[in-house]
């Protein structure tokens, strides 16, 4: 755990807005809105990581497919309206969420509700459509700490919706390919349980840090 | 932009009796020494002091907290009015100047000459509509002034902070959030309502350079002390002079502005409201404003109660990463052991 908390700083400067990014966008144009947006997809672990969760739950192509999409459906949503309409959220405060939500897949996947609240779990249609939801609002608070102006403000939102739709394609083939081929391997037991107790670890870990830089931010 | 506006634009700069508050640096560091400087003249060089018994107010705003400057703080140095102090606690600051009023003669042509170096438009069009060109003029002018500047990183809301200056610029967005290629908004308020229709004059640090002044090298106008002089030791007449990085508007029907940002460094805004009155010895009175704040491009963004800088700093993501796999194979090596 002392090792996870050490890698925590990493995950505060993986979801700063850099200046590098803000010179991209003053002058790419809405391309450099598609970047922009693929780039925070793939760096921020926090959406990475419940996606990994809600991959392991599932067998088949097409139910990969159903979830990504309702998944997609539910950030997409979020991320454009309420980047259009101004709503933004303390962000350590839906990061900390964020991060709630993968440990929620990590326990869900352990088969954590039937071990220790003796119950079903909920319907994990709805549970990722509501979590793509919250991880909308994230991405959107994210798009928004960028000075965008007025001029295609629409058009921007929609490049960045695109760019994180195409990183999380990017992220996503290698992990489906690799958790399709380990699934067939006698090790597979193993290999489930560590990551999704890692994704427990990581989930609770980031939960704690976000709130405790939420607490500060208020103070 | 037509010829004819970037000749007025060119001579307004140039013949402005303004007063602008500067500084050497709109950011800087918490708990250290800085200046502002008090312009009377243009936005790039002061012509004159200013009395510190016109001085009506003197104010620091930051952290919700006003603070009355005493005007014995101020000291003059080569035409400029200085005014040193110790920058606080990190946050958006707010400092405002409001002069008392004073009278001034002037006859017709003179009159007519400096509505129109000044940039009253409005006023002089009226004069010529209404066949009063020729008439002389007795005004009561004061100034109002504001800046804005960045201490530290932390952005906080006294930007917005209404001074109750009898004519004032007021932000609706906070200067030191955004980045050039973003719009900003203000407000003029007179008398604390807002002022419809009044013409505003928008420039920055760029936009001075490459002056004009063909004409209106030798016109006279009036400076603080109530004398009229000309500008001849100013400028030299015949320089090739542009400013089109002034920009005209005017307020709408809620008494806001929109300014394009489209660069970094020092932006003002200014902007004169006259009107006639009916008072024995006195034809007219004016309440001039001005406003400055810097463009940065590399300060934080706010979002309510929290921020996040522009750094890059930390290890890389990949770091992350590596540290990542690294658990999960010891996870994994254990559950594995253990079945």
């Amino acid at each position: 755990m002392g090792f996870l908390f050490g890698l925590l700083p990493l995950v505060l400067s993986a979801h700063d807005v850099s200046d590098g990014d803000q010179q991209l966008l003053d002058s790419g144009g809405l391309p450099s809105y598609i970047w922009v947006g693929a780039k925070h997809m793939l760096t921020g672990y926090d959406h990475i990581l419940f996606l990994v969760g809600v991959i392991f739950f599932l067998k088949s192509f097409r139910d990969i497919l159903v979830f990504i999409t309702v998944f997609t459906l539910g950030h997409s949503i979020t991320l454009i309206g309420a980047t259009y309409l101004g709503v933004t959220a303390k962000e350590h405060l839906i990061d900390a969420i964020i991060a709630i939500s993968v440990l929620y897949k990590g326990f869900e996947n352990l088969g954590g509700f039937e071990k220790v609240f003796k119950t079903a779990s909920p319907n994990l249609l709805a549970m990722v459509f509501c979590f793509g939801l919250i991880h909308g609002l994230g991405l959107s608070t994210r798009l928004q700490s960028f000075a965008m102006g007025q001029t295609d403000f629409l058009a921007k939102i929609i490049s960045f919706n695109v760019g994180v739709e195409l990183g999380q394609v990017a992220a996503l083939i290698p992990i489906i390919f690799l958790i399709d081929r380990w699934r067939t391997k006698r090790s597979y037991g193993a290999f489930y349980k560590a990551a999704n107790m890692y994704l427990i670890i990581a989930g609770a870990a980031l939960a704690i840090y976000q709130m405790v830089h939420y607490l500060q931010n208020s103070q | 932009m037509k010829k004819a506006p970037i000749a007025i634009l060119a001579i307004l700069l140039l013949c402005s009796h303004d007063l602008f508050l500067k500084m050497d640096g709109h950011f800087i560091p918490p708990n250290t020494n800085a200046t502002i400087k008090l312009f009377n003249g243009t936005f790039e060089r002061s012509e004159n002091v200013i009395a510190r018994n016109r001085m009506l107010d003197v104010s620091l705003v930051g952290h919700g907290q006003r603070t009355k400057v005493d005007t014995t703080a101020w000291y003059e140095k080569d035409s400029i009015t200085f005014l040193k102090f110790r920058s606080g606690k990190e946050g958006t600051w707010l400092a405002g100047v409001s002069t008392a009023s004073r009278n001034i003669a002037l006859p017709a042509a003179d009159f007519n000459s400096y509505l129109e170096h000044d940039g009253v438009l409005d006023m002089l069009q009226w004069r010529s509509e209404n066949n009063a060109m020729d008439t002389d003029a007795v005004e009561r002018y004061s100034k109002h002034v504001k800046t804005l500047f960045q201490v530290g990183e932390k952005l906080t809301d006294d930007w917005k902070t209404v001074l109750g200056y009898p004519i004032e610029f007021v932000p609706l967005e906070n200067p030191y959030d955004i980045h050039p290629g973003h719009s900003l908004r203000f407000k003029l308020l007179l008398q604390g309502k807002p002022l419809q229709n009044q013409l505003v004059y928008v420039g920055n640090d760029h936009s001075g350079q490459d002056h004009a002044h063909e004409e209106a090298s030798n016109k006279e106008h009036a400076h603080e002390d109530g004398t009229v002089h000309t500008h001849d030791e100013v400028e030299p007449v015949g320089e090739t002079h542009e400013h089109t990085g002034v920009q005209q508007l005017r307020t709408d029907e809620n008494g806001e502005v929109t300014v394009s940002i489209s660069g970094t460094g020092v932006w003002y805004l200014r902007t004169i409201y006259m009107e006639q009155v009916e008072e024995e010895g006195l034809t007219h009175e004016s309440n001039w404003a001005t406003l400055t704040f810097a463009i940065g491009d590399g300060h934080s963004h706010e979002h309510g109660e929290e921020a996040h800088d522009h750094v890059e700093d930390g290890l890389p993501s990949y770091s992350y990463w590596i540290g990542s796999l690294v658990l999960v194979g010891l996870l994994f090596f254990w559950f594995n052991r253990k079945k």
